[in-house]
């Protein structure tokens, strides 16, 4: 049986991130996703952006691509439509995943690229300080919405399943094995899949919105939780303010390449190979 | 060797050279005066085995570029002045990471928007400073379909030999300009195939990078079976491993740029005509080249002394070949459609007291043989240095 | 021999399509070297255009035809713009119902009705082969076989219309 150290890179750690911080939580997860379904390590490729969450691939003992800020997703997109044996997973933050990088994840989730895009949603921009991201509330407090944040965040989950894609769901680093089963199934599903990680960034966030200590701010995380069979039942009122965890979105459809084979395949048997131009 | 007479248009015989060289896998945006490429790559690619995509723009198109080329394919991608503004980020990372990719400008007027179907030469600066922090970049220019054609080839190879981004620096002259060109199948020793591991190399003993010299190190693709790989924007080392302390940011900074520098003799590649004789030499690159072989052969014909250089390596600079014309002629007349950028370069060689001169046009056409003729005419009466 | 040929009139006549067959009829079936320099705008249908084609049995250096040999006027603006290029020896090709010659104009004028032409030959676009045929026979920049061989193999991914361009090229030549 294959174990999660065995895709790690122990001697890389201590991590980088703060005490408290649910990055390292994720981390580990994804190690042991890759466990549980037993993955040979040359056949498993990353793609990390720019972030704190995009050192991710610091840690792990697979093939790596780093990236600049935002463009995990397409630089994903190229690796799984050239190699389409590879498992393809991509680690994002919300600023990367969601903010400049909010264009390519719509249009990934639409073309329905074979990849499992984890994004880690701390609400804010980590890495640079906490300035207010994409996905941050209105009426946050960050370092650049000092007086409160005046717009609205997006759901990512939301946004992922109207763009089309066949697999979304998300959790909080309070449940690890849920977030290793969830990337499990995403990397089980071919085509685009997307976990969202509601995450904590103590630090930052959660310092300059008084939500405590990393204990506190994870309980406080876990008490806004509802999974989401018993969010069917439940008014949007009363949803106002909750995270739906667990499968938002599972409806497997046919992925690019797939498709885009079947005309490799159609034109590979046709006479005549070179169209004139 | 199978070669197929053709009568087609550059851009066309772009996508040819590029399939021919091995690329398997296109990325991009539509933009004129580029389209063609995008288009008539859409419809051969699937036809042998290779993939096209359309991406939602050229910042996305440049990292799927670099994502496919790290999994093994040969990648490219077309496009004009405005979508290579916003391809820079990732050439950055392509720099940076060493990862083989083709990008092909077909330049147009600007800067913005322009006269979006005109042709110009604008982005020869562009192509070389266009990605932030020190870097040095290989571009090559066509000036004919035929070229089109063959250096295209070239850039393929020359980004695989040297792990990186390669212009093809092009123009809407000569990517619309339909003429005669052979098109034909490679022998296996003129492609330029990606460098493995040497088979001693065993998985545990493997580095992604190396820094001790002026090559790069081999690079197997994601998805082998013996190597694990990591490339990566950051500053790194020899593992790929994210390393920014001075030592490491100074040698590969200079790394970077040494290895194209200090091979430019290998990658700089120049045509010449009657340099031997010549009193006068026109210096040229990309579709100005036809406007001053059309200037040559008038004033040959009426027995001046006139010979040309063109350079179909615009970045390096053939530092050689031109300080050798600088050094034999009296008057050089520099022809491009923008207001002096190879112009300058050419100045910087300039030890010989040569009287360099500028023919430009920058009103969306060609430039004329007869304006070339004017500023050589002048020169020769009472032009500066 | 180098001959400057510019093929004008306005988007949607088939000028570049003309160009290509000569260019291919020239480099394929000839062997000599041939150019083509298309105007390109955003606007493709109803506004002046022009094919700048070149036939020479030397590699050719400057593309753009500034000065033609011969020249096809498909519309009033496109004769109107080049008639101050015309020489004694220009020839003059004009569809006499879309074009009015100056009296005053320079070089050798041949103009027959060719969209209307087409028209009765059941396809207004075949227009500019016939003018083709017309341009080939008086000038005879190119052989009768090599532009048959050149207009099928343009129109090969459409076999349905080789037929009439191939019947357009001949009227053409039939021509006095």
């Amino acid at each position: 049986m294959a174990n999660y150290k065995d895709y790690m890179l122990f001697e890389k750690l201590p991590h980088t991130w703060c005490a408290g911080c649910g990055h390292g939580i994720i981390l580990q997860a994804i190690a042991d996703a890759f466990a549980m379904q037993g993955l040979d390590k040359h056949d498993i490729a990353l793609v990390s952006g720019i972030g704190c969450f995009g050192r991710v691939d610091d840690y792990l003992d697979i093939n790596c691509m780093h990236v600049t800020h935002g463009r995990a997703l397409p630089a994903a997109t190229g690796i799984a439509l050239a190699n389409p044996e590879l498992h393809v997973l991509v680690t994002m933050g919300d600023g990367d995943g969601a903010t400049i990088g909010g264009n390519h994840l719509i249009h990934c989730a639409r073309r329905n690229i074979n990849l499992t895009a984890v994004i880690a949603n701390n609400y804010n921009y980590g890495q640079t300080g906490g300035q207010y991201s994409g996905t941050t509330p209105a009426g946050s407090i960050t370092a650049t919405s000092p007086y409160g944040h005046v717009e609205p965040g997006f759901d990512i989950c939301k946004l992922a399943e109207a763009a089309g894609a066949p697999f979304v769901a998300r959790t909080t680093p309070y449940n690890p094995m849920q977030i290793r089963n969830l990337i499990k199934r995403g990397m089980q599903t071919r085509g685009f899949a997307l976990i969202e990680v509601m995450d904590t960034c103590p630090t930052h966030y959660g310092r300059l919105n008084k939500f405590g200590d990393a204990g506190p701010m994870l309980e406080k995380l876990n008490n806004m939780t509802v999974p989401v069979e018993k969010a069917s039942s439940m008014s949007g009122e009363e949803l106002e303010g909750r995270i739906v965890t667990g499968v938002l979105t599972d409806r497997p459809r046919e992925d690019y390449y797939t498709r885009y084979k079947r005309i490799i395949d159609r034109l590979s048997t046709e006479k005549g190979s070179v169209p004139s131009a | 060797m199978r070669g197929e007479k053709r009568f087609i248009e550059g851009n066309i015989a772009i996508v040819e050279g590029a399939i021919a060289a091995g690329a398997r896998f296109y990325a991009g945006y539509p933009i004129s005066p580029s389209s063609e490429i995008a288009e008539y790559s859409a419809r051969l690619l699937p036809r042998v085995g290779g993939l096209y995509i359309q991406m939602e723009d050229e910042i996305s198109s440049m990292a799927a570029l670099l994502g496919a080329s790290v999994a093994g394919k040969k990648a490219y991608t077309a496009t004009s002045g405005p979508g290579v503004s916003l391809m820079q980020e990732n050439l950055g990372l392509g720099i940076m990471s060493e990862i083989p990719a083709v990008i092909i400008d077909v330049q147009r007027s600007g800067p913005s928007t322009g006269a979006a179907t005109k042709p110009a030469q604008g982005d020869l600066m562009q192509a070389r400073w266009g990605a932030h922090g020190d870097h040095s970049i290989i571009a090559l220019s066509p000036a004919s379909v035929q070229e089109c054609f063959d250096l295209t080839v070239c850039a393929f190879n020359l980004a695989e030999k040297y792990r990186t981004p390669v212009y093809l620096l092009a123009d809407e002259t000569i990517g619309h300009l339909r003429e005669t060109v052979t098109i034909r199948e490679l022998e296996p020793d003129e492609i330029v195939s990606r460098k493995q591991p040497a088979e001693d190399v065993g998985p545990e003993d493997f580095r992604p990078y190396r820094y001790d010299g002026i090559m790069p190190e081999a690079m197997p693709p994601f998805g082998s079976d013996r190597y694990l790989s990591r490339t990566t924007g950051s500053t790194h080392d020899e593992k790929g491993e994210f390393r920014p302390v001075p030592e490491n940011i100074h040698r590969v900074t200079h790394y970077l740029t040494d290895k194209i520098e200090k091979n430019a003799e290998d990658i700089c590649m120049t045509k010449g005509w009657y340099l031997d004789d010549a009193e006068t030499a026109f210096i040229t690159w990309g579709c100005a080249t036809r406007s001053a072989l059309g200037a040559m052969e008038q004033l040959r014909a009426r027995g001046e002394k006139v010979g040309m250089l063109q350079l179909q390596t615009v970045w390096p600079m053939p530092e050689k070949e031109i300080r050798s014309v600088l050094s034999s002629v009296k008057t050089v007349v520099v022809p491009e459609l923008n207001l002096g950028q190879a112009a300058g370069e050419i100045r910087k060689f300039n030890d010989y007291g040569c009287k360099v001169v500028q023919a430009n046009r920058v009103d969306g056409i060609l430039i004329s043989p007869e304006q070339i003729i004017r500023v050589w005419k002048e020169a020769e009466q009472h032009g500066e240095l | 021999m180098k001959m400057q040929i510019v093929l004008s009139g306005v988007g949607g006549q088939g000028l570049v399509s003309t160009g290509e067959m000569i260019g291919e009829a020239a480099s394929i079936h000839e062997n000599v070297y041939a150019t083509l320099a298309a105007s390109y705008g955003s606007e493709t249908r109803g506004t002046f255009t022009k094919s700048e084609v070149i036939v020479s049995d030397e590699p050719i250096s400057y593309p753009n035809v500034d000065e033609p040999d011969i020249i096809l006027c498909l519309a009033q603006v496109a004769y109107d713009r080049y008639i101050d290029t015309f020489h004694d020896k220009t020839m003059v090709f004009y569809d006499t119902e879309l074009v009015r010659p100056s009296e005053s104009a320079r070089g050798v004028h041949v103009g027959y009705p060719f969209k209307q032409m087409g028209i009765e030959m059941g396809n207004a676009a075949v227009a500019n082969t016939i003018a083709l045929g017309v341009i080939a026979k008086r000038t005879n920049i190119l052989k009768r076989s090599s532009l048959e061989a050149s207009v099928s193999e343009y129109f090969a991914a459409k076999p349905k219309v080789i037929g009439i361009n191939l019947q357009a090229l001949n009227a053409g030549f039939s021509l006095d």
